[in-house]
């Protein structure tokens, strides 16, 4: 019988401190940390065409449409197909594509949540946070990898 | 504050003294109130007799659907909530409480889904004779300030006949849902109520012979005297002080009767699903669900008519302490629920059998011992 | 009559074992052992294998077994090659893993048969139904075989070389089994058959259990998994090894416990191809995979006691809660809450965020509030005593059994089988690290989830020490990465089997090269797989509720079954 006490006990003492440990969510915001990966942020202005996050991509997110010049045309991202492993950001040379910590997107339908090079262009920071500047340090060990310089495949 | 405790127990033995009063006149007080009200005068003729009956039944049933409304969508997630750390519904109106209006409007404009090949007239009385079983229950309980529908000298006898009537409609639920979790959880049901229908019965048979009376109201009459006065503060003599033997084991049969933690296997959702409730939707699913609360509520306000001293209570009118009391029952429930492991079926019965049954007529032995010492 | 008499094989024990020496294996003495069985000899990354005859499996097993001691099959690998069909037993010894050897069976092309190990180690039964299902040999003797991921009605077997992939799978409609269909009562027959799952309160995922009751008691029970069979082997096989495999494991056993999926992918490729983990990157591994650990148990206990208890207990939430916290941290390193994608061949994707001392600070805040914490779940949960009438007793798993069945993780340890890989083979940090590995002697559902609370507190001793280490770690050795070429390629026809201690055990990939970027053949050996095979031994007999409380103490993970 003790030990039924002692569960009893246990659990009135929860609900008699009053704390709670979930949150009320669109009210309070939740933190994430500075690495949280999600929805993705491309600059036109930064990308090489390298197409190495194509061709890093693990399941086929990024679909990059170029004209015979080698000169980007299209940048598509299904975001509701991205697993968010972040190898796309980590293989980017020049930080032209990133991962925000913005959580927050939906779409009506699966077709609404492929975006092109604007959407993704304009998909905000999540509470004004910099991915790049909150991680910048770690970045190092990667972009300088490997022997000589960086292969473009 | 020692000091005043007396006289607040004074007042409220004269409340108590005003509505047993009405009570153990012949007939129906509640029906003689309401018929005072709408005056029909002191001798009413049978028509008149009805519509007071019927009004005053009306009060009451609407009184317990009303505390069963708060119980099921908002209350019991508010308790379950402060139990487990988290917040529970706040959004609707203030503290959540609209939930109510919402989850009832939601509920009721769902569809009906009737299974294929459910056993048409069993299966749609069976919510309907669970919810009405607890609701014919209160008719005799005394809420205090004169609210009791009727006295009848049998009264215990006839709670605990209507209440088991559920057993009726769990296990029709069980087997006309043509589902086999259904089918596992009738079965389960019926073997438990009638394991634990009988200590529970055996108990209240023990404050029986205490009271030496099997009508309601002189129960609660029987609990109005003082038992000890300590530093002025006079314990009345509620059975749970006298016997709290008895009350224990009342409160564990109780458990099983309404079907909660550690006793809750004929639903037993992560086992057999919803049991017998997993085919009804809708507007079945709320009867369903209203008696089950509502039983949780007969059980509790049995519990504080037999051993709390029914509306006794400093202060406060006695109707506000009747409910007091059912909410304590009712949150005990909870609390069990979200502390307690259920037990298997065959430890189930094992514990109902050899252990409740025995316990239950030792005790029942026992207090006929020492009250014939006594008396 | 697959298993032989205890007496007999304790007997077995004493006797002197064949080929065990003081380096491990003497794989001379175990081919004279087999003689003439022996028609080819192969060397593997881990282990060498002897190559045998189709019609002899269950002669050299026996012999293996009983003479050498290997009693634990901890793999089946079934492949094809351009020329032949290939099934790899992958043996070991539960009292010394390090001490392995694989057994090839290879079978021609054209008919592809080979003999059943079923009578051997029972765990064969379902890894050669996988095989049967998914590559297509057929296992002569067989008990009982069918397909087990995909569905009775599928056509080809699609990691098979000739399988076409766009070959649409046409099924009538009639003959899909329709459990529902044939509603009848036999004659004589006083048992009910009932669906549990695959949409079942209780069955942790989209599991279905076959189950025959007699009453309430369970007559017979058939687990039927392949629900939530996403391909995981073949898409490991599409990606490259220097990345694009990696972010996979962690949807295997999605339980958070991804970190310990990641390394064993990472310690099979990396002593596939031969690359060095730097000392500081073990560290921050060996912490985060028992962050993860932790993370994992955490979620068996609450769900646990959600399987006992009913409806959305106290304990749940509290597990949950404190599921939450490990979250949090392992957020702050990894930038994900579940799919983590943190390690990397030869090392990991970051360092431990900045600044340093404020993360240690929340790591060790959480482990102080810890103990506290496990305090609170043997109140309400070890300490009940209507909790252990459910659980002591209920689904006893004997050693014997639990050994047949490739047991491993919590279950093989909550009866008594003293193994743990990250101590008897040993990889990261662990080694120089102090702390204990929890046996539990009750064999039942009991004993299984005190091994789990215990194991909490073990990871917290680990994590503990490896923060120490981290926080004293000389700035200038915080290496994280070690040199990897950009595109591996390991050598032709290389091939490894290596496993780490997951959550729920020994979680194991076989990969096989071909001298291209690409795994020719990549095979996960699932714990949750063989543990799961052992619910009929545990419930068959008992009530439901314990049926139910066992699948909740076997803590599988539907997504790493069925992969």
């Amino acid at each position: 019988m003790i030990g039924l006490f002692k569960s009893m006990a246990t659990t009135m003492k929860h609900a008699l401190d009053g704390s709670t440990f979930t949150v009320e969510y669109p009210e309070t915001t939740p933190e994430v940390s500075p690495r949280f990966r999600g929805v993705h942020k491309f600059s036109q202005e930064r990308c090489i065409w390298c197409r190495q996050c194509e061709n890093v991509c693990p399941n086929d997110t990024i679909q990059i449409v170029m004209d015979d010049q080698r000169n980007g045309e299209q940048y598509n991202l299904h975001i509701g197909q991205c697993i968010y492993c972040r190898l796309c950001e980590e293989v980017c040379p020049v930080d032209a594509i990133l991962l925000t910590q913005n959580f927050e997107f939906t779409g009506d339908t699966k077709d609404d949540l492929a975006y092109n090079k604007e959407q993704l262009k304009n998909v905000p920071w999540y509470k004004d946070i910099d991915p790049l500047q909150s991680r910048e340090p770690d970045r190092g060990a990667w972009i300088g990898e490997g022997e000589g310089e960086v292969d473009y495949e | 504050m020692t000091g005043t405790a007396g006289t607040v127990g004074e007042t409220a033995s004269v409340f108590l003294q005003s509505g047993s009063g009405q009570g153990a006149t012949e007939g129906a007080p509640l029906a003689d109130t309401v018929g005072r009200l709408l005056g029909f005068g002191s001798n009413m003729g049978p028509g008149e007799t009805l519509i007071a009956a019927f009004i005053g039944a009306f009060f009451i049933g609407n009184l317990m659907l009303a505390m069963t409304g708060v119980a099921g969508p908002w209350a019991k997630r508010k308790i379950t909530a402060a139990f487990t750390d988290r917040i529970a519904v706040n959004r609707v109106g203030p503290f959540g409480l609209l939930i109510i209006v919402a989850d009832a409007v939601r509920l009721l404009s769902k569809e009906l889904v009737v299974p294929d090949g459910v056993d048409r007239p069993a299966w749609d009385i069976a919510p309907i004779l669970m919810a009405g079983s607890a609701l014919l229950g209160f008719a005799v309980i005394p809420m205090g300030n004169g609210i009791q529908l009727a006295d009848p000298e049998t009264g215990l006898v006839y709670v605990f006949a209507v209440s088991s009537l559920a057993s009726l409609g769990l296990v029709a639920a069980g087997y006309a849902s043509n589902n086999k979790y259904s089918l596992l959880g009738g079965l389960r049901s019926i073997a438990q109520n009638i394991a634990y229908e009988i200590p529970l019965v055996i108990t209240a048979a023990s404050v029986v012979i205490f009271a030496g009376t099997l009508q309601l109201s002189g129960i609660v009459a029987a609990q109005t005297e003082p038992l000890v006065t300590i530093l002025g503060v006079s314990i009345p003599a509620w059975y749970a002080f006298v016997n709290p033997f008895a009350f224990v084991l009342f409160m564990a049969a109780n458990l099983a009767e309404v079907g909660r933690n550690p006793f809750d296997i004929p639903e037993a959702p992560t086992e057999i699903v919803a049991g017998y409730q997993t085919e009804y939707s809708s507007v079945y699913f709320v009867l369903m669900y209203l008696g089950e609360f509502l039983h949780i509520f007969l059980g509790g306000a049995i519990i504080a008519t037999l051993f709390l001293g029914g509306p006794a209570g400093p202060v406060l009118p006695g109707i506000v302490w009747f409910i007091i009391k059912i909410w304590a029952v009712f949150l005990f429930t909870q609390w069990m629920r979200s502390a307690i492991p259920r037990v298997r079926i065959d430890q189930l019965i094992e514990i109902g059998w050899k252990g409740m049954l025995v316990l239950s007529f030792a005790n029942l032995v026992l207090t006929a011992v020492i009250v014939g010492l006594i008396a | 009559m697959s298993l032989e008499d205890p007496q007999d094989q304790r007997g077995a024990q004493d006797r002197e074992l064949v080929g065990v020496t003081e380096e491990g294996v003497d794989y001379d003495a175990l081919e004279d052992l087999l003689g003439e069985k022996v028609i080819g000899r192969e060397s593997h990354v881990n282990a060498e294998a002897f190559v045998i005859r189709p019609d002899e499996v269950q002669d050299t097993l026996f012999a293996l077994r009983d003479e050498a001691g290997f009693d634990h099959c901890s793999c089946l690998t079934a492949q094809e090659y351009e020329d032949r069909y290939e099934s790899i037993y992958h043996l070991k010894k539960y009292d010394d893993p390090t001490q392995e050897v694989g057994v090839v069976v290879p079978t021609s092309k054209r008919a592809p048969r080979s003999q059943t190990a079923e009578p051997v180690y029972r765990t064969a039964d379902w890894h050669e139904r996988e095989a049967y299902d998914l590559i297509g040999i057929d296992y002569d003797e067989h008990p009982d075989l069918r397909r087990i991921l995909l569905p009775e009605t599928w056509q080809g077997h699609p990691m098979g070389m000739d399988y076409n992939q766009d070959q649409p799978q046409v099924v009538t409609f009639e003959s899909h089994t329709n459990p529902l269909a044939e509603d009848h009562k036999g004659e004589e027959s006083d048992t009910m058959f009932i669906n549990i799952g695959p949409h079942h309160p209780a069955t942790h995922g989209v599991l279905h259990l076959k189950t025959v009751l007699d009453g309430e008691q369970v007559a017979d029970v058939k687990p039927d998994i392949g629900y939530l069979h996403r391909c995981e082997e073949q898409m490991a096989q599409q990606g490259k090894y220097r990345k694009e495999i990696m972010p996979y494991p962690d949807r295997w056993d999605y339980s958070s416990a991804g970190i310990l999926n990641e390394w064993a992918y990472a310690r099979a490729a990396e002593d596939l191809a031969d690359i060095d983990v730097p000392e500081y990157a073990q560290v921050v591994r060996t912490m985060s995979a028992e962050l993860s650990r932790m993370a994992g148990h955490m979620l068996a206990v609450g769900t646990f006691a959600l399987d006992v208890y009913g409806d959305f207990t106290a304990i749940f939430q509290y597990a949950f809660r404190d599921r939450e916290k490990i979250l949090n941290l392992l957020e702050d390193l990894t930038g994900q809450r579940l799919m983590f994608n943190y390690l990397r061949l030869g090392g990991l994707a970051w360092d431990l965020p900045e600044p340093r001392e404020e993360y240690f600070d929340t790591v060790r805040d959480f482990l102080d509030e810890l103990p506290q914490n496990v305090e609170e779940y043997h109140d309400l949960i070890s300490s009940n005593e209507i909790f252990q009438i459910r659980c002591v007793d209920t689904g006893v798993l004997e050693p014997d059994v639990a050994k047949s069945y490739g047991a491993t993780g919590p279950v093989a340890r909550g009866s008594g089988i003293d193994y743990d890989l990250r101590r008897d083979d040993p990889y990261g940090y662990y080694p120089e690290l102090d702390w204990d590995v929890i046996t539990e002697d009750g064999c039942d559902n009991y004993a299984r989830v005190l091994c789990r609370l215990q194991e909490v507190e073990q990871s917290a001793r680990i994590i503990e020490q490896c923060v120490d280490l981290l926080e004293d770690w000389p700035e200038e050795d915080r290496e994280i990465q070690s040199n990897v070429p950009r595109t591996l390629r390991p050598d032709e026809d290389a091939e490894i089997y290596r496993a780490v201690e997951a959550a729920k055990g020994e979680l194991g990939i076989y990969i096989r090269s071909d001298g291209t970027d690409k795994p020719a053949r990549f095979k996960i050996r699932s714990p949750c797989f063989s543990n799961l095979q052992t619910l009929p031994e545990l419930s068959e007999g008992e009530y439901i509720p314990d049926l139910v409380a066992s699948l909740g103490s076997l803590d599988i993970i539907l997504g790493e079954v069925d992969r």
